[in-house]
């Protein structure tokens, strides 16, 4: 594999309230290649947003930088991110690093056709093309999608849910970005649509040699689209793997628990697991190990120390005091 | 088989939304949400009832707990005729029994359904007196109506916005007591504080008195359900309750429900898009396109072998949790269309891999039993017409 796009190095990123700093990002640390896809699984208020919007830096006002690096390569030699002036940051975006959004087909504009958006958007970051040229590559980019070309002139209106998101997948390729991140694009949409956009999305990622991170609730959609998973957990990664180690033999217990917990409609009908418990609250998460009061493998040693995150066999990171063997079961207290 | 062991039958049921607005003049053009319905649950089991959106699950479940009025069609739950207690108003109470009924009385031999026999005696008994037969219906009806929605019960999809943020637990518990004039204040705080255990909210007496700001996502969810059990109903319509919550939680509960779907002899209808969690929480199944049942039958048997093509399809498509096992394409054409004013044809003819020159022509295709309870609604499966 080519040059690393993105290297994120020991990342925090916390937003200040009145009670105290939300630890929505706590010391993350990665790396995507060219060509790589990244899965990031997690349960909602883990953080997985935040990573996203902090490698952007669309960040709201309270959120602080507390220690950490983005070094992003586009080819031109690699930049801190975290340390760039916001007028310089602006040239990444889009053009290095774009972005799907959550039911981005919302973020249409209603009154504009829908070829006329994206050149728009194009024009912004590439002053020097002409209009026919944009229109040209808009075309192209509507074909890679999927979409037909003549619909270029019609009205968000008159596109159905699934082909609004392959526009605003369009439109977040418009750049020729180098990294691309994917935050629940198919949730809202029904499942046959998700299948042909999943696939969609695979098909352009592998063919432009783009690096990808894929941000889910749904480990069954991060299965399908991502070479490597980070496992998520109260604004910290807890495991990372090739999705193969992370789906066979998960090591982590909330990794373990996770995927057990998904139904599925082929193979035998097994039993699902529950992981007892809520997510900790990230104002005051809890000493020690986070999950270790959800843990059915907590020692007193997880509720004092914090487990260090490393790399237990080439490519495959952790964070736990006692890892699952392979093969072995795990069984969660339900009540 | 009794009709006691059947909960709930819906037969032919249908409900059209007007699709424009006229002041003057009649409308023409009405969506289609739910066309000509069948099916039953008996005790004891829950149904599954899954489709893409716009396809008439959550209407059909509306209709249930009296929340739409339906066009046509009747729904007899444990072998009592409910349907006029599903109008607001007296006067569709009443143009429904002219038109189920009384129509179908001039004409007696033409009876073949044993449920329209029995009411043809009780038609004899009355003497044949057409407005003694209605006021049979009519009379304590307000009375009626809140009997028959004491025995079904709603479980909605986000427990963020179904439950009143100026309520206690308690009282959002308790209130159906309240509606009901169920017990004394006394015993609905024991009734309360009992389920609110069994849902797992324990011990009750830490939950009860807070507001549901103060829980989690997860923690209203058993609010919700404690809501619909507290009346001891005999089926619940659940609209994806489990959709909006994290997977973690999620699991917990799928199988609180199914505990207690057990502990209180009830049955679930349950609506989602979500096959694999049908699987888990249903025995049976009802595949809706556009408001058409295209394939039902018991679950394992309808997912191992499915036959309809739409639900080929929808199983294709669903990701698995195993990255390395390879599923099939979906083969299905084009995308979900608006059901208004709808040709007769098959409802999934523009979309079919299948459809034969024949599927144009003919009506939309009744559903067939094929096997022991697996039934399917195609001309080609059935053999019927030649497909591609």
């Amino acid at each position: 594999m080519g040059r690393t796009v993105l290297k994120v190095d020991n990342l925090k990123m916390w937003y200040k309230t009145k009670m105290g700093y939300v630890r929505a990002v706590d010391g993350i640390s990665f790396e995507l290649k060219e060509g790589e896809s990244l899965g990031i699984v997690g349960e909602s208020g883990c953080g997985k947003t935040s990573v996203s919007m902090t490698i952007l830096r669309l960040l709201p006002e309270n959120a602080e930088f507390k220690g950490g690096h983005i070094f992003f390569d586009d080819g031109n030699g690699s930049v801190d991110l975290v340390s760039l002036p916001e007028d310089e940051m602006r040239k990444y975006r889009w053009k290095g690093i774009s972005m799907i959004f959550q039911a981005a087909m919302n973020s249409l504009n209603p009154v504009y056709k829908v070829g006329d958006q994206i050149v728009e958007a194009m024009l912004n970051h590439f002053p020097d093309m002409s209009i026919d040229e944009a229109r040209e590559k808009v075309a192209q980019l509507f074909q890679l999608v999927g979409l037909d070309p003549k619909r270029m002139d019609q009205y968000p209106h008159q596109y159905s849910g699934g082909m609004k998101q392959r526009a605003i997948i369009a439109m977040a390729l418009s750049c020729d970005p180098k990294l691309i991140i994917a935050d629940e694009p198919t949730t809202a949409l029904d499942v046959i649509v998700q299948d042909r956009i999943l696939k969609e999305m695979k098909k352009i990622q592998q063919k432009l040699n783009m690096a990808m991170i894929y941000i889910s609730h749904d480990i069954a959609v991060i299965a399908e689209v991502s070479d490597k998973i980070a496992v998520m957990y109260a604004g910290k990664f807890v495991e990372f793997a090739d999705s193969v180690t992370i789906f066979k033999n998960p090591a982590h217990p909330y990794t373990y628990g996770l995927m057990h917990a998904f139904p599925s409609v082929v193979g035998p009908k097994t039993e699902l697991t529950t992981i007892p418990g809520e997510p900790p609250n990230l104002l005051n998460p809890p000493k020690g190990c986070r999950f270790a009061p959800r843990c059915p493998l907590a020692t007193d040693e997880c509720r004092e120390r914090e487990p260090e995150y490393r790399e237990i066999e080439p490519g495959h990171w952790l964070a736990c005091h006692h890892p699952i063997e392979r093969g072995k079961e795990v069984k969660f207290d339900e009540k | 088989m009794k009709s006691d062991d059947i909960v709930l039958r819906i037969e032919n049921l249908r409900k059209l939304f007007p699709a424009e607005r006229k002041i003057f003049g009649k409308v023409k053009l009405f969506v289609h949400a739910v066309d000509g319905v069948s099916y039953e649950i008996k005790r004891g089991e829950s149904l599954a009832l899954v489709g893409e959106s716009g396809c008439g699950k959550t209407t059909t479940g509306k209709i249930l707990v009296g929340l739409y009025e339906p066009t046509s069609g009747r729904v007899i739950m444990e072998g009592q005729d409910v349907t006029p207690y599903l109008f607001e108003n007296q006067k569709g109470a009443e143009r429904y029994i002219k038109e189920q009924y009384l129509e179908k009385f001039k004409n007696p031999p033409s009876l073949t359904d044993d449920f329209d026999k029995n009411m043809y005696d009780l038609y004899e008994k009355f003497g044949k007196n057409d407005s003694k037969f209605i006021n049979h219906f009519l009379k304590d009806r307000k009375k009626k109506m809140i009997e028959i929605r004491r025995k079904v019960q709603m479980i909605f999809q986000d427990p963020y916005e179904s439950l009143n943020p100026r309520m206690t637990i308690f009282d959002i518990v308790a209130e159906p007591l309240n509606i009901h004039d169920i017990g004394t204040a006394k015993e609905r705080e024991d009734m309360v504080a009992q389920l609110l255990e069994e849902v797992g909210l324990s011990p009750a007496e830490t939950f009860m008195f807070r507001f549901p700001h103060e829980l989690s996502g997860g923690q209203r969810q058993r609010v919700a359900i404690a809501r619909a059990l507290i009346l001891n109903p005999s089926f619940v319509v659940a609209d994806e309750p489990t959709s909006m919550l994290d997977v973690s939680i999620r699991t917990g509960i799928m199988k609180l429900m199914m505990r207690l779907a057990q502990e209180h002899g009830m049955s679930y209808l349950y609506i989602t898009h979500d096959l694999a969690v049908a699987r888990y929480m249903a025995n049976r199944i009802v595949v809706m396109y556009l408001g058409k049942v295209v394939e039902m039958g018991d679950i394992e048997e309808v997912l191992q072998h499915p036959l309809h093509p739409y639900t080929k399809a929808l199983l294709a498509a669903i990701p698995v949790p195993d990255p390395e096992y390879k599923r099939g394409e979906p083969d299905i054409k084009g995308s979900v269309a608006k059901p208004i004013n709808p040709p007769p044809r098959c409802r999934f003819y523009d979309r079919c891999p299948l459809a034969g020159r024949e599927c144009e022509k003919l009506p939309h295709p009744d559903l067939i039993e094929i096997s022991k309870d697996h039934w399917v609604a195609c001309h080609v499966v059935t053999g019927e017409v030649k497909g591609k």
